[in-house]
């Protein structure tokens, strides 16, 4: 608790001055993410974590490739309303699934980065979400079964 | 002795001593009265908000080009270095302490939905992702208070005209942003006012315009005027959904006792979660 608390205290301090590279979670900009390019990560879900403002999905990568190291990624994406609005449920990626992900990747480079979209191994079935293609009004909404 | 006298009289609420000060007269507080039958009815001559609004995020985008706040240029300095930093994959992390976006970010910036409720006497605007993201525009014809408490949405009151809502809010804190992008805004600094009009698209009844007025003299050389577009939607994956900032800088998980509970995880300095190692 205490270390999360002081780096929350450090994140309060430095509104409206110059961020270290580091992404944000709530309400940010993406551009930590290199939207230029992604990398694909193939393994487990370890964790889907869905919550706010930013739900997460950890990923052990099992398989290596030049700057994208095997081990435990974390990929995020957006709220869990924005989620849902785009068809996405709270189990529809679950724990223990083989899936392969396309991850913008931070550009400082380290295990972590958004979410393109998350192919399941099992079903085929692919996923992704943009809420800027949700701007026109009475969308019918469908939701992934 | 004058400081003894002092104590007996707080510690005896206002049971004093000979020399004390007169206590403050008392004003009685304003009674709101209860709604009847015929409040509640007129409200259905209001025009109909219902559903759930989102904003047009493109739209937000665009006028950081098109739009930019007539900034001082001590605040333009500012600004054009966050809007560099997050060009260049830096992004000034400027809602990352779970604070509410507040006013008037909300309804520059928001990635997220809203709902409007009309009540008796009382507009309110609710929204998603800062746990307590709510604004009362209060339509019973009162005034401001002569000096309000400052807050993060500011004291609103409104009026109808015709089928647009004009709101007027002051009272908001100096710490609240003038928000062009998710990392670019500068702190109003005070004695900021803001006049909003808020009505559907004549062209499209289920398009909602804000139009805001920002009057913000420590940063703004005018007022900067500004609308914001918001979509009704009405199937039910759009309902609001309860956003608490902070669960993000948590996880779920079980103590000893096997009891549920929340378990902080590390970030960076940014917000985000930390990457694994």
């Amino acid at each position: 608790m205490k270390s999360s608390s002081k780096k929350v205290v450090a994140s309060a301090a430095f509104v409206g001055l110059v961020a270290g590279a580091y992404p944000v979670a709530a309400h940010h900009s993406t551009t930590m993410f290199d939207r230029e390019k992604f990398i694909v990560l193939e393994g487990t879900v370890k964790e889907l974590h869905w919550t706010n403002p930013h739900v997460a999905i950890f990923i052990e990568n099992a398989v290596a490739k030049p700057g994208v190291p095997d081990g435990l990624w974390v990929v995020e994406l957006t709220s869990p309303g924005n989620l849902v609005r785009s068809g996405w449920t709270r189990t529809l990626i679950k724990p223990g699934e083989k899936v392969a992900v396309e991850v913008h990747q931070l550009r400082d480079g380290s295990k972590g980065g958004g979410l393109r979209k998350i192919t399941v191994a099992s079903t085929g079935q692919t996923f992704n979400y943009n809420i800027r293609d949700q701007e026109r009004p009475n969308l019918e909404g469908e939701t992934y079964k | 002795m004058r400081k003894l006298c002092s104590a007996i009289l707080v510690a005896f609420m206002g049971l004093g001593c000979a020399h004390a000060a007169e206590p403050p007269a008392k004003v009685k507080s304003v009674i709101n009265p209860p709604p009847t039958a015929k409040d509640w009815a007129d409200l259905a001559k209001l025009p109909d908000w219902s559903g759930v609004w989102n904003p047009k995020i493109t739209d937000q985008d665009a006028q950081v080009k098109t739009n930019m706040p007539p900034w001082t240029p001590k605040a333009n300095e500012y600004i054009q270095f966050q809007l560099a930093e997050e060009r260049a994959g830096r992004p000034p992390p400027l809602f990352t302490n779970c604070l509410p976006e507040a006013m008037p970010a909300w309804m520059l910036v928001t990635h997220n939905s809203m709902e409007v409720l009309f009540t008796p006497g009382r507009v309110t605007m609710l929204g998603e992702s800062d746990g307590a993201r709510l604004r009362r525009i209060y339509t019973d014809g009162r005034k401001h208070p002569e000096d309000p408490d400052p807050t993060f949405h500011g004291h609103s009151i409104g009026h109808w005209e015709g089928d647009t809502l004009v709101v007027d809010t002051i009272g908001v804190l100096p710490q609240t942003l003038i928000a062009v992008s998710e990392a670019a805004g500068h702190p109003n600094n005070g004695d900021m006012h803001i006049k909003e009009r808020i009505h559907l698209d004549p062209k499209n009844k289920d398009i909602m315009l804000v139009h805001l007025e920002i009057t913000a003299p420590k940063v703004l050389t005018k007022t900067w005027t500004t609308t914001r577009i918001f979509f009704r939607q009405r199937a039910r994956i759009y309902d609001i959904i309860e956003g608490v900032c902070q669960e993000g800088y948590f996880k779920p998980d079980k103590d000893k006792h096997g009891n549920d509970i929340f378990v902080p995880i590390p970030h960076a300095v940014g917000g985000n979660r930390e990457p694994p190692k």
